[in-house]
């Protein structure tokens, strides 16, 4: 272990901008599997892989315009038209598969539904291996729009948008600080102020009276799926603009870390669920720039444990309440 | 309930991933239920011959795994469209870093008696796992890529194990050689991966440099489960000079050199020869030690436009080269239309590739005795590394 031995405000600064930027690819996902829990109470284990397939929609349709090196249109309507693609795409996946691996097991016991997300997860990895083959897939993003990406001149995705305390934060981080919070937002007010929401609201708080209300049950769980399924292709976009990297098993750590944010901010809670992204995110930075790389997953992870271990509900959800 | 219920998933949720990414526990061995005398059993021939083919297929190594059994089918292609006789493969997934399914495989495979000997397996901790279930039914087995020296150095593997590319005491200090006399950088940061084949290489360059008196700092990150290295990246010094990678995986060494740029930081990057890939790893000014191979190779053209589909997947190469041993060792034991195993790991052991015939650069033939850093089964000298640069264009270019 190589602690610092005086405190850097460069690193931390520069840290904690690559926290927030992790934190809310964590969140988005993290959303998916609170939504539907709060509704379900079923923990979606296939939500990382939903993630992982709006990723390779986004390269898709990056490679239909064109591919990274030269893409057939701008860079804005680009990067537009991947996202609605994927969010689109990643959004009727999570509609299908509520309908045909949960919608016939919701009366059945709990575990089935659980090992029938296992199984739609390893599905999903393996349909993409078939199709795609093991190979990572690059967006290519670092050298995207970039006039000379044979010379691996940086384009304007990564170019500093401004600087903090000798920081340069990126335009791509401040860009998928910006979505998470635009994609947040709109949740919240969906949730909170929409005809939809109400009826996601009352479907969580008791199904069969919901139903008994003459609110369309199936209708509103199919919803709920479509919303959590849009915010992880969304995240899934943005990894690739990131990371460049896109591969078959990379909803796996992402959905177990979303799950994690999910679980530490408490479950079925969407604040809860965005706290917790933010809040994994940054602990796995701060880990790893301060403590090292191989203690990040088992700093996250015992996080985990301790908040399960002393505040089982999670930072911001509500206790459960036994109807008896 | 609730609380129950998260506790439940918890436990679910660790026991994934300890499936996903644990069981890598590199000196579990246990012995193998073959049939008795497997060793010494008389095989007939036949017209088509099968090697057994251990590697990564799924799971986390799974693109470096079809890689190699991209190159390995190439030869048999190739072998078979040349020949009377065929070869068949008989593939083993290893699912690399679970080693009890390394294990699975070896015991199938000893147990299989159209079996003649066996490539692969592809990580060191996975040849140390299968040596009891191989060595049982007695196979010999090639691995192109398992480069722990021990391996052939420990005295256990004799006659069993060989392989076709050289161990980590050959080209740890060639690399530490180079950023010492040649690149006379004096801060130097390595980062092992937090494999067997990544640390190996790790410890024998931090060591050496440190002993030269060098400011050599080191790190450590998974690169199979890291997607994001800008937190590491952060904490690399600004006046580095050389940042030593010695990864497998060339996607994450590029996100890592990008990552390095994008920070403002310019120092070097140096990889192993698990980052020569042309086709995915191109920092330029990068430097990467490697075969002395002839990038022009019309194999190596055939390949990339065959199965490669425009990649030459070159960390592949060499199980190519483990696959021709064996089937050469084959076709000199089935001469009379019957082998025994043991007689193939005798050919296997005597078997000599000449240089114009090599795609490794040099002339292949297996030391017989230890002579540190090389023991029985490595590749005798010249077997050894070059170093490559990465040109501004992405170009490999021999340097040394």
């Amino acid at each position: 272990m190589d602690l610092p031995l005086a405190f850097d405000g460069t690193l931390f600064v520069q840290l904690l901008v690559n926290g927030l930027t992790l934190g809310s690819l964590y969140a988005l996902i993290a959303l998916g599997y609170s939504m539907v829990y709060g509704i379900l109470k079923l923990l979606n284990f296939a939500h990382g892989d939903v993630y992982m397939v709006g990723a390779f929609i986004g390269y898709g349709t990056l490679s239909a315009l064109g591919g990274p090196l030269s893409p057939n249109i701008g860079l804005l309507p680009l990067i537009v038209l991947m996202f609605l693609a994927a969010m689109l795409g990643a959004g009727l996946l999570g509609v299908v598969i509520e309908r045909f691996a949960y919608r016939p097991l919701r009366e059945a016991p709990r575990i089935a539904p659980l090992i029938s997300a296992l199984g739609v997860a390893f599905f999903l990895e393996n349909s993409v291996l078939l199709l795609f083959g093991a190979d990572f897939r690059s967006y290519n993003s670092f050298v995207l729009g970039s006039p000379h990406p044979e010379r691996f001149e940086l384009g304007p995705l990564f170019k500093p948008a401004f600087k903090v305390a000798d920081v340069n934060v990126q335009r791509i981080q401040v860009a998928v600080l910006l979505i998470t919070l635009a994609l947040m937002v709109t949740l919240t007010f969906v949730v909170a102020r929409t005809r939809i929401g109400k009826a996601m609201r009352a479907t969580a708080y008791d199904r069969e009276g919901a139903a008994m209300m003459g609110i369309d049950v199936d209708r509103v769980i199919a919803s709920t799926f479509f919303m959590g399924s849009v915010l992880a292709g969304a995240a899934g976009v943005m990894a690739g603009l990131l990371f460049s990297q896109v591969f078959h098993l990379m909803g796996f750590l992402a959905g177990l870390k979303g799950f994690t944010a999910a679980v530490v901010g408490g479950i079925g809670s969407i604040p809860g669920a965005m706290l917790g992204g933010l809040l994994v995110g940054l602990t796995e930075a701060f880990a790893t720039g301060y403590v090292g790389g191989r203690w990040s997953d088992l700093i996250v992870f015992g996080i985990l444990i301790f908040v399960l271990l002393v505040r089982p509900s999670g930072l911001l959800g509500a206790k459960a309440i036994q109807k008896v | 309930m609730k609380k129950r219920l998260l506790v439940a998933a918890l436990v679910a949720a660790l026991a994934a991933t300890a499936a996903a990414f644990g069981g890598n526990s590199p000196d579990r061995t246990r012995s193998a239920a073959v049939p008795a005398g497997a060793d010494q059993a008389l095989l007939t021939c036949g017209r088509t011959r099968s090697i057994g083919f251990a590697a990564p297929i799924t799971g986390a190594a799974a693109s470096l795994g079809q890689q190699m059994q991209r190159w390995g089918q190439f030869f048999v292609t190739r072998y078979n469209r040349a020949h009377r006789t065929k070869l068949r493969l008989v593939v083993g997934d290893t699912q690399l870093p679970d080693t009890a399914q390394a294990i699975q495989v070896a015991e199938r495979f000893a147990s299989n008696s159209q079996i003649l000997a066996v490539v692969g397996p592809a990580g060191s901790q996975e040849v140390q796992v299968s040596t009891a279930p191989l060595r049982g039914g007695g196979l010999g087995n090639i691995s192109g890529t398992a480069t722990r020296t021990s391996l052939t150095t420990d005295g256990t593997r004799k006659g069993y194990f060989f392989r076709t590319v050289p161990n980590d005491d050959q080209q740890g200090p060639r690399v530490a050689s180079w950023i010492r006399t040649r690149l006379h950088a004096t801060r130097i940061v390595v980062v092992d991966a937090q494999n067997s084949y990544s640390t190996g290489l790790s410890d024998t360059v931090e060591k050496i440099l440190k002993n030269a008196g060098l400011n050599v700092r080191r790190e450590s990150v998974s690169e199979a489960n890291t997607t994001d290295f800008s937190s590491l990246v952060a904490r690399i010094p600004g006046d580095t000079q050389v940042v030593y990678t010695p990864w497998q995986l060339a996607p994450k060494a590029q996100l890592f050199g990008q990552q390095l740029r994008a920070a403002g930081k310019n120092a070097r990057m140096f990889g192993s020869d698990g980052l020569f890939d042309p086709d995915n790893f191109k920092i330029p000014g990068s430097l990467i030690s490697f075969f002395p191979i002839d990038l022009k190779s019309k194999v190596i053209a055939k390949y990339k436009k065959g199965p490669g589909k425009g990649k030459s997947d070159l960390f592949g190469l060499p199980t190519y080269v483990a696959t021709q041993i064996v089937g050469r060792a084959i076709d000199k034991s089935c001469r009379n239309r019957s082998a025994t195993r043991a007689e193939v790991r005798r050919n296997i052991n005597t078997t000599v590739i000449p240089k114009a015939q090599s795609l490794l650069g040099f002339a292949v033939k297996f030391a017989q005795r230890l002579k540190l850093p090389i023991g029985p089964g490595d590749m005798q000298r010249p077997a050894d590394f070059g170093i490559y640069q990465i040109q501004a264009n992405g170009k490999y270019v021999r340097v040394g």
